[in-house]
This record gives C-alpha cells, structure tokens and sequence, in this order.
C-alpha cells in the first residue's frame, strides 16, 4: 500500500508541484489549504506523514503542531514544517513543538523527497 | 500659569525710547530704586503705576501683558521640561526674560523645537516601518513564496524529460503567474525605498537598553550566579531578608539608611549620581510597600556587592555606545540581581511552573509584588531550563510606555500608544484585577495577553499613589500551560480579540478604535 502524505499549505501551486513530485516516487498525496481543517482530517484519516505550513489561514502551522502532539492517536506522526518565517526562533519553536524536520522557504523538490524518504522508511 | 514680563518690557521700551530710569520714575513718581525692581521683575506691577508708566512709554496696556507672550513662556517652559534638555538643566523660570528681552528668539526656538519635534516623530515611525513593516514582512514572505514555486515548478520542467504534455503546460503556466506575482512584489518594494526611506534607525539610550537585553534574550548567567551567592551571605534569622539585607549595606558597607515620612523630599531611595557606595547613605520612603522596600534593599545590596560584575557585562557590550546608556543598563542589571535575590531562577521557574504562571499566586508565594514577579518571568531564558518566553509592557495613564520588552513578531512601541484595544489599557479601569485576552493580529499572529493595573511608591493617608497597568504577553501556543489558558480557547478563532500594533502600523482600515492613520501601503 502507498505510502501516504499530506500537504497542509494555502498555496495552490507549491501543493501542485510537491504533489506532482511526490506521485512521481509512488506517494499517495492529498493537500489541506485551510489550517482549521488539519486536524480533523489527521484524526479522521491518519496519513503517514505531513508536510505542514506555517503561515495558514485560520490555524497557524505551530499551534496545529502543537495539538497533533498532544493528540495520543496522530501523536508520533513524523511532521516536516516548511516556512517563509526563517528566523531562528521559529526554527527554535517548531524543534520545541516536536518538528521532525523544519524547511525555509524556498526548498529545493530533491530535498523535500529526500526527507520524506527519511521519515517514512521503516 | 507663566507671569508676564511686563518689566522687561517697560525696560525694553524706556531704552528705544532713550529714557534713564532716573527720569522715568521722576516722572511716575516712584524711587529710581523701586522701578529697578519692577523692571528686574522682582516686583509686581498693576494697577494706576502700570497704566501711568504705560502713558509714559506710549505703549498700550495690552502689549504689555499679552496672552500670545503666556503661551510663549508656557511654550518654552515645556520645552526647558523636555528629557532633550536635562542635562543643560535650562530653568522654566528663565523662559519668562527671554520672551520679555527677545521676544523673537523665544519665537524661533518654539519654531525649531517643534520642527525637531515633528522630524524626531517621522524618524522614529520610518524605524518603525523599516522594523515592523507589515508591508515589507508581507512582501518577503510573498517573494519568498513566489520562488518557492518557481524554483519548485523548473526544477521538475528540468529533471522529469517524460512529463506530460498538458502537465508541461501546466507547470510553465506556474512559472508563469509566479514570476508575474514575483515581479509585482519586486516593483512594489522598488517603490516603497523609492519614497525616500532610508534605513534610519534611533539611537537613544533607551534603544540601546532595548538592544542590549534582546542581544542577551534578557538573561544574565554571571549575574544569577552572583546574586545567588550574594543572597547566601545574608545572615537570615527570624527577622527575615529585610533586615538581613539592612544589615549587609550597614555593616558591611557602612551605609547608613535613613527613613523618609510621607509627602517629605526624598520620597523614595534617592541618591545622588555618583551612587549609594559615595554617598553613604540611602534614604527610603518610610511608607512603602513591604515588597518595595525588599527590591529597593536589595537593589541597593546589588549596587554595592555586585558594581564590578555588572560594569563587566556593560564594557563587554558593543550595542551600548553612549555614558547615558551604560548608566541606565547599570541601573538595570542591578534590578535585574535584586530580582534574582528575591526570586531564585530555579525554585521561580519550578513555581511558575506548578502554579501554571498565575502572577496573582506567585505574588503570595514569594512575597513580591505583581510587577516584580512579571519582572522575572521575562527573565526565564537560561538554555534547557526555560520559561515560556514573554514580552512585558508597562504604560502610565497618558499611555507612556515606561518599560518594555519585546518578542519576535509582538512590537510593543517605544513610544506613543500601542493598540488602544490592547488589555494593557483596559486595566486602568479596573485596578488589581487581572484582564486576559487572546489577541488576534492583522497577520493572524495570535498572542495571549495578561494585564493588571497597580499603585506604585509608598502609602499614607492623602498621598498621591500613582497608577501604573503591566502587562505580560506570549504566543497564543504557549496559553494553555498558563491557568489564563483555561477560560481561553486557543483553537477558536472567533474568541479572539481583533487587536492590531499601532494604529500606524495596523491594516485593519475599518477598525473603529483608529486614531491615526495607517502610515503603511497596503
């Protein structure tokens, strides 16, 4: 079975080029763009890891974070935060929230692939 | 109200007139000596000897005291009143002879003073805009969002050779409408510096302390360290820290404290310049708050145990360039050891902890006051031992800001009011209590905020206690371990308070709380 990502990221057309490149090595994708949504869609359909933005609309990318850590079923599901807030306090407090890997925009595909490839290898 | 200076007048006037004083008083029937007087100003004049010299001089009573010459004296005395001035300590008394001897001076100096006045205000909103932007934070961010997909969208044109067609199209379409966006950004950046700003930046003392505790995330290790030890060499017995701290300035630094009554001069621990360790001694208000006199022992303890550590960590600095920002940073950092002296780090953080940050309960648990506790839990940043991180705030009534500590993307102004909507002022109105609010900001940032008004200086019956409103705030993220977390939702967008930064500063154009307009493009 496909190994599963989800995209929370308000914009269209980052979601369509990861979403392309990610098909391409055999994930199964599908994208969020509203913050509010995140997190019922994480319970209610669990994936295998989650490419999480910061910067979106109604929840924000840490505060989403923050609640998927403290929810014991989609506690320990790798998350990858990428950001266009590059300093080094939002660096610091997507680590202190429990990032597995945090990004700045903009990101290279290969890397993003790579670290998907990282995070879901078993 | 300003007196006024109808005998330099008179003496301004009988001199283009060619008069000696000995012929005018001949003339109105006074003693040469006793005109002297009135044109020195040492006398008052009205009545029948005003109106007689008036005659004499042939100039009208009105010119002579003219209500345009009271603005211009209350003007000036403003001006003699301004921090700009302090060290050249012009006296608001002198303002009256300038206006009487040269009118027109005293006329171009309130001219200059508000010309200064309006380029300082311009200075510091262009600091503003260059530091707290939200166009300029909103257009990286857009650029930065711009490339992301460009250089997502080429790299798969270039690295997939087997891509579809109508995908091919699609991606170029991407390239597109990205670098068309990107291109919009850059134009709109090429015009916003086109406007002329340049990047100014204040220097006031005060911007440097502000510079100086970021640079050090308001955290001293040398000086916990010394406080902690110093704070273990206080002889405490059952009369408690008070006492042991009177002692230590006593005996061992020979200082002696003396204890002022109410309403008399000094009202508090007034010393000269040169400090407690030259004057020997320390005078205190003799009503204070328990609390006070703690921090005001200690501070002064501070100054006289700890001065060679503390000038260490200020000549190392290399953001406090001027005498006047090494003197507040001094005056600082030795609050900042009283406070580590009342309030160990790691048995404060262990209580901040437990009592989830109630500054109501740590007040009563450390016998401190509420701005003292609000005072140490911004200074909860020791590596692997920390805090939440808070930014503090402290406003008088008229809204001056008196204290300040900021957070990465939570500017709390230098100067002038933040967002009248903020908590910080709503306290006014309801002293010692707590407010709390999850504030909302135009780019969704969210931060709690915790407000309390207090009185400050010393209390006896008829004297003036002033009112001074605190305020604590921290990403939205971090409320639910504090107990103000418990009645706020952080996942509910709609309970939050639509704040802004300053109304300079804040794009949300139909606020009905604007009181200025947005100086911003948006």
């Amino acid at each position: 079975m496909a190994t599963k990502v989800l995209i929370a990221e308000d914009e269209k057309n980052i979601v369509e080029s990861l979403s392309f490149i990610l098909k391409r090595e055999g994930y199964e994708v599908s994208a969020i763009f509203d913050g509010g949504q995140v997190l019922e869609s994480l319970t209610s359909s669990p994936p295998d890891i989650v490419i999480l933005d910061v910067m979106l609309p109604q929840t924000n990318g840490f505060e989403i974070l923050k609640q998927l850590r403290g929810t014991p079923q989609i506690a320990a599901l790798p998350v990858i935060i990428i950001t266009a807030k590059g300093q080094a306090q939002d660096r610091a407090t997507a680590t202190n929230l429990g990032a597995d890997v945090f990004m700045s925009k903009p990101f290279s595909n290969k890397d993003i692939v790579a670290e998907v490839k990282r995070l879901t290898s078993v | 109200m300003a007196r006024a200076p109808i005998g330099l007048k008179l003496r301004e006037r009988r001199k283009a007139l060619g008069v000696t004083q000995t012929a005018l008083a001949a003339k109105v029937g006074v003693s040469p000596s006793y005109l002297n007087l009135i044109e020195s100003e040492k006398r008052n004049i009205g009545g029948s000897l005003l109106m007689r010299l008036a005659s004499e001089l042939e100039i009208q009573l009105e010119e002579l005291d003219g209500a345009a010459d009271r603005r211009l004296i209350d003007d000036l005395g403003e001006i003699a009143a301004s921090p700009t001035f302090q060290n050249l300590k012009v006296s608001p008394q002198s303002a009256s002879e300038l206006v009487g001897r040269h009118p027109e001076w005293a006329r171009a100096l309130t001219v200059l003073y508000r010309t200064y006045m309006d380029r300082d205000q311009t200075v510091i909103a262009l600091a503003d805009r260059l530091n707290q932007d939200p166009f300029l934070a909103a257009a990286v961010h857009r650029m930065l969002t711009n490339v992301s997909s460009i250089r997502s969208a080429s790299e798969i044109l270039e690295s997939v050779p087997d891509i579809e067609p109508d995908q091919r199209e699609r991606f170029h379409n991407i390239l597109l409408t990205e670098s068309d966006q990107l291109s919009s950004v850059a134009e709109g950046l090429a015009a916003f510096f086109d406007k002329g700003v340049a990047p100014t930046r204040s220097i006031s003392p005060n911007e440097e302390i502000d510079d100086f505790l970021q640079e050090h995330q308001n955290y001293f290790p040398e000086l916990e360290s010394a406080a902690e030890v110093l704070a273990s060499s206080l002889q405490l017995r059952e009369q408690g820290i008070t006492t042991a701290l009177s002692e230590l300035i006593e005996q061992r630094y020979g200082v002696t404290i003396t204890y002022a009554a109410p309403g008399s001069k000094p009202q508090a621990n007034q010393t000269s310049l040169k400090g407690v360790a030259h004057d020997k001694r320390m005078v205190l208000a003799e009503a204070l708050p328990g609390p006070t006199r703690r921090f005001l022992l200690a501070r002064t303890a501070a100054e006289l145990a700890l001065a060679e550590t503390i000038d260490e960590i200020i000549e190392k600095s290399s953001v406090l360039t001027s005498a006047e920002a090494r003197r507040r940073a001094t005056r600082v950092l030795t609050s900042y050891c009283a406070s580590a002296m009342l309030l160990p780090y790691d048995r404060f953080l262990e209580q901040s902890i437990k009592l989830r940050y109630d500054i109501e309960r740590l007040r009563h648990s450390f016998d401190v006051s509420l701005e003292q506790v609000c005072h140490r839990l911004i200074t909860l940043r020791k590596p692997a031992a920390e805090g939440i991180p808070f930014a503090f705030m402290r406003v008088d009534p008229s809204g001056y800001v008196s204290k300040r500590y900021a957070l990465p993307g939570l500017p709390i102004p230098r100067y002038g009011g933040a967002c009248p909507l903020w908590p910080v002022y709503r306290a006014f109105q309801t002293p010692g209590m707590v407010n709390c609010n999850l504030a909302a900001f135009p780019n969704n940032d969210r931060f709690l905020f915790v407000a309390c008004a207090v009185e400050k200086g010393a209390s006896a019956y008829g004297q003036h206690r002033p009112l001074l409103s605190i305020m604590l705030a921290c990403e939205a993220l971090y409320a639910d371990q504090t107990v103000y977390g418990d009645t706020l939702s952080t996942g509910a967008r709609d309970q939050a308070l639509a704040v802004g930064p300053t109304c300079r500063l804040c794009t949300r154009e139909d606020c009905g709380h604007r009181q200025e307009d947005l100086i911003v493009a948006t």
